[in-house]
């Protein structure tokens, strides 16, 4: 099927956990006839939602990982990534904005804008993201989608206006106006297929008009053509659209629709508004980088006949092997095309291609610029830029946080060993925030991530889907080692022991630093010949993997070499590296060293009656009280609390408040860890130095 | 020590050397002035008069966003570091702010009995041993002889200091012939300190109309400068 760029859209749908995205989700692929039966998130009858496709995530309720799916509404094709809402996942909710050009933010109609809302709506702004709002669940008591729609305004700052009112709401929520057509809408049939017209119910008439004034003020700000229209009284659906498109593409304006999903109403308007109000492919501008050009920055075409730029932001293990879902901006791929992998510089055949559906999918010849499809066997990570030869272009990388824990993690039997090589090997490939090295001390194997969630759901994974039973550790937190004043160093390495003798004499100091590292040479006179000049670099440099306090790196420190010695005959590199690492030793002690440890941002929702309980168990974990917003029945409390405090705050949190509260937490910055815990810290690192060396 | 001589040569010193005994814990004192005088700088300034001597403090907001009042802070506090020649400003700055809490709540007319609620949640489960409590943008147009009773009583409770701003508005005269806001008359048995902000020449003085049991209406030796929004004597 040939499909026109024009009737191309490739959405996203962002949400807060359990605002009910996945049973939007659910909707949208029945009523564009992609299944056939409805099911019900959490498996209420042994199904679950089709696009919850890990049996994991059918346990859990929630969705980990993002499928894509394709479907067709009104002759459009619709390209839909079910993103996570759990911010321990969110690599996976940046990884699917990178390729979306248009996103449904999906918010509850009792809860409106929570805390995990901002983080996701700074997601899609942070990837210009153009965005429309669906306030979900208006058959919930204490539903009030005027109230959502002013946190819409106030709390995420986004300009936005309702396009309906409802008829109803709670128990008695029947159907949508339409402010744009002016006409009320209803849903029959059992699952709400049949859309009935009807004329707006008299009571509605005033609430309707007065909304579609405010309407038409805010989106009259982006159309001269509307705001003519307005002033001689001849305003067209055909205008109006077209205003709201335009604000909403631009990203100034964000339309609000409304409806339960759950219940079966408002579901198809949605669709509509996906088809009428974001952008396609072509109207929205992406970017490459020209690696042969110093990374000049290159406009992608959404033209077919250009040569190929696409870019992998997923892989899955299947049953058949390695699949990788692909977005191409540019250009066209088909079966039988040479394509090459930018970052590992490989060539390779494209084999099978195919286009997803929740968890089946369909074989396709090729597809075109703008579309999302899936590649079979092709060797490369996320995050790869794949071009036609020819071409060394390399999408602008996406940010990839530092991970902030760890987890030592062991195979309780030799036999699974393997698997447990081969999950890793996948998970790490899969997702660039999970990372695992093996401790050259301990032996370990050591998995990093975003949080402690983050690592639970993949040792759960390789349990399922490996097969691989591992014993894990105590979860540990990335300390660093920092310098907090400047010391001087004069250190000489000096061996001979028979042979060649080994000399280099280096003399400077240490000072902290904004940055990470910084090594600045001021010898002069050649006291230290140039070309021993980096291998004094390269010994402060190994000596910053490993600090001397607790053996974490060490970071924001500069080193200054102003002076030195060398010998014509016995200095060389290994010699200066030495003097190097001899002369941090010296000066590092002196330096005052500190240990930091990651402080996180957390933000608590609660109903504010628990806000008392909330702000002690914060301060029990060393947290910091930064603000706390009421709004009469919820507290929103922000607080900086170090990562080691954290671990089972979810369980807390929730017995605490009877399960109403919730949290959500990213990394802020590196602080310093007070002297008693330091002190601890720094007892057990000795211990099992100690150990090690038994060993 | 650098906290200390900071905190010594504060002119909220003078202001309080000029009140009898100060504010004090119990009590409360009102900023008042028209919109935009400097009620708000006066209040940030009386926060880190306290947090300098290491004092922990609220900081009550209503209807004002959370970064916009973070905001106000470190534009005094810059300002006061650079006057004062502070260094290691951003330590010190760092380590004073642990001692902040903002509260901030959205509703105008929450009731006072509502913030009071969440005041005690913080200083007592929550274990902040807040000294002083700073009110910003509080309405004193609506009847509010019972808010204060509310505050007043819990100062004395909490032994806290309470600082409000008070927003002037309507068609002059505002001040009656002690001085004294029109719209606080009402109110003086509740409020133990007035000082009221206004544009002379330029500059903008202090007068201080409430003082305990007596009505001094006298101008204070303090003014603002308009520039840095620091006070400073005469």
């Amino acid at each position: 099927m040939k499909r026109l760029l024009q009737k191309m859209r490739n959405i996203g749908i962002s949400a807060h956990i359990d605002s009910g995205k996945t049973t939007l989700t659910e909707r949208i692929l029945y009523y564009c006839k992609k299944i056939h039966r409805i099911h019900e998130v959490k498996g209420k009858d042994g199904g679950g939602a089709t696009m919850d496709y890990m049996e994991l995530e059918r346990e859990r309720g929630i969705t980990i990982t993002s499928a894509t799916t394709n479907v067709t509404w009104n002759d459009h094709s619709i390209n839909i990534i079910d993103t996570p809402g759990h911010v321990d996942f969110t690599i996976e909710v940046e990884r699917s904005l990178r390729v979306l050009d248009g996103a449904i933010l999906v918010l509850c109609s009792v809860g409106g804008v929570q805390s995990q809302t901002l983080t996701v709506d700074k997601q899609l702004k942070r990837y210009n993201v153009p965005t429309i709002a669906f306030i979900n669940k208006l058959d919930r008591i204490g539903a009030n989608p005027f109230k959502v729609k002013d946190q819409i305004n106030d709390k995420l700052s986004r300009r936005a206006a309702l396009l309906q009112v409802p008829v109803g709401l709670e128990d008695k929520f029947q159907g949508l106006v339409d402010l744009v057509r002016m006409k009320a809408y209803y849903f029959d049939g059992p699952n709400g297929e049949i859309v009935r017209e009807e004329e707006i119910p008299p009571e509605l008439e005033d609430l309707a008009w007065q909304y579609r004034e405010e309407l038409l003020d805010t989106v009259s700000l982006f159309s001269d053509e509307l705001t003519e229209a307005i002033l001689e009284n001849r305003v067209s659906e055909d205008i109006f659209l077209k205003a709201i498109r335009k604000g909403t593409i631009n990203r100034e304006f964000t339309p609000i629709l409304m409806g339960s999903a759950y219940r079966n109403k408002g579901v198809q308007l949605l669709l509509d508004a996906v088809v009428n109000y974001l952008p396609d492919p072509s109207e929205v501008e992406n970017i490459a980088l020209d690696l042969d050009q110093e990374e000049k920055p290159i406009r992608l075409k959404a033209d077919p006949a250009l040569p190929c730029v696409s870019y992998a932001f997923k892989l899955e293990e299947g049953p058949y092997g390695q699949l990788t879902y692909i977005r191409i901006y540019q250009g066209s791929l088909k079966r039988g095309d040479e394509l090459y992998n930018t970052r590992s510089k490989q060539r390779f055949r494209v084999g099978r291609v195919v286009r997803m559906h929740a968890d089946h999918m369909e074989d396709i010849e090729g597809a075109e610029a703008g579309d999302i499809v899936a590649l079979f066997g092709v060797d490369c990570a996320s995050g790869d830029t794949i071009c036609s030869p020819g071409l060394n272009y390399a999408m602008t990388s996406i940010y990839v946080p530092e991970p902030v824990i760890s987890l030592a993690i062991e195979a309780t039997d030799k036999f699974s060993a393997d698997r447990l090589a081969k999950a890793l090997s996948r998970f790490t490939k899969e997702d660039p925030t999970f990372r695992m090295y093996i401790d050259p001390e301990s032996k370990q194997t050591i998995i990093q991530g975003m949080g402690e969630l983050h690592l639970d759901v993949y040792v759960e994974r390789m349990r399922r889907e490996y097969r691989v039973e591992v014993i894990t550790g105590r979860p540990q937190v990335a300390y660093r080692e920092t310098i907090t004043t400047r010391a001087d160093f004069d250190y000489t390495h000096k061996k001979q022991t028979g042979g060649a003798g080994q000399y280099g004499r280096v003399i400077g100091y240490l000072e902290p630093f904004e940055g990470s590292y910084e090594f600045v040479n001021e010898v002069k006179g050649g006291h230290i010949p140039r070309e021993f000049i980096p291998s004094c670099d390269k010994g402060f440099q190994a000596m910053l993997k490993k600090g001397q306090l607790i053996g974490s790196p060490v970071i924001g420190l500069r080193v200054v070499l102003t002076d030195g010695q060398y010998h014509p005959v016995d200095s060389s590199d290994i010699a200066f590296q030495m003097a190097a690492q001899g002369a941090f030793k010296q000066a590092y002690k002196k330096a005052r060293p500190q240990i930091l440890e990651p402080i996180m941002r957390v933000v608590i929702e609660t109903p504010s009656e628990f806000s008392g309980n909330v702000f002690g168990s914060l301060n029990q974990r060393r947290g910091i009280i930064v603000s706390s917003v009421e709004d009469g029945t919820y507290s929103r409390i922000e607080a900086e609390v170090p990562l080691s405090e954290m671990f089972g705050y979810s369980t807390v949190l929730r017995s605490m408040t009877q399960g109403k509260a919730e949290f959500t937490m990213e990394f802020l910055k590196y602080g310093r860890v007070p002297a008693h815990i330091a002190e601890q810290l720094m007892e057990e690192y000795r211990k099992k130095v100690e150990q090690d060396n038994k060993n | 020590m650098v906290r200390k001589i900071l905190s010594s040569r504060s002119p909220i010193k003078t202001l309080e050397k000029n009140i009898t005994g100060g504010v004090g814990p119990g009590k409360l004192g009102v900023f008042a002035s028209r919109k935009g005088v400097g009620k708000t700088a006066c209040l940030v300034q009386i926060a880190l008069d306290r947090l300098l001597e290491e004092k922990p403090i609220i900081h009550v907001s209503y209807a004002s966003r959370v970064d916009y009042i973070i905001s106000w802070y470190e534009e005094i506090f810059k300002n006061l570091a650079s006057r004062e020649n502070l260094k290691s400003a951003l330590e010190v700055h760092d380590r004073i702010i642990r001692n902040r809490v903002i509260m901030n709540f959205k509703q105008e007319g929450m009731p006072a009995a509502q913030v009071l609620k969440s005041l005690e949640a913080l200083i007592g489960p929550g274990n902040f041993p807040a000294s002083t409590i700073i009110v910003d943008g509080f309405n004193f147009y609506l009847p509010c002889r019972e808010d204060l009773e509310l505050f007043k009583k819990f100062a004395g409770e909490h032994q806290l200091e309470f600082w409000f701003s008070c927003s002037l508005k309507g068609e002059d005269p505002l001040f009656d012939e002690n001085g004294v806001p029109f719209v606080l008359k009402d109110y003086l048995e509740n409020i133990d300190i007035i000082i009221t902000l206004e544009h002379d020449n330029g500059r903008v003085r202090l007068n201080l109309v409430k003082d305990h049991q007596q009505l001094p209406g006298k101008k204070l030796r303090l003014q603002l400068d308009p520039q840095t929004l620091l006070l400073a004597r005469d």
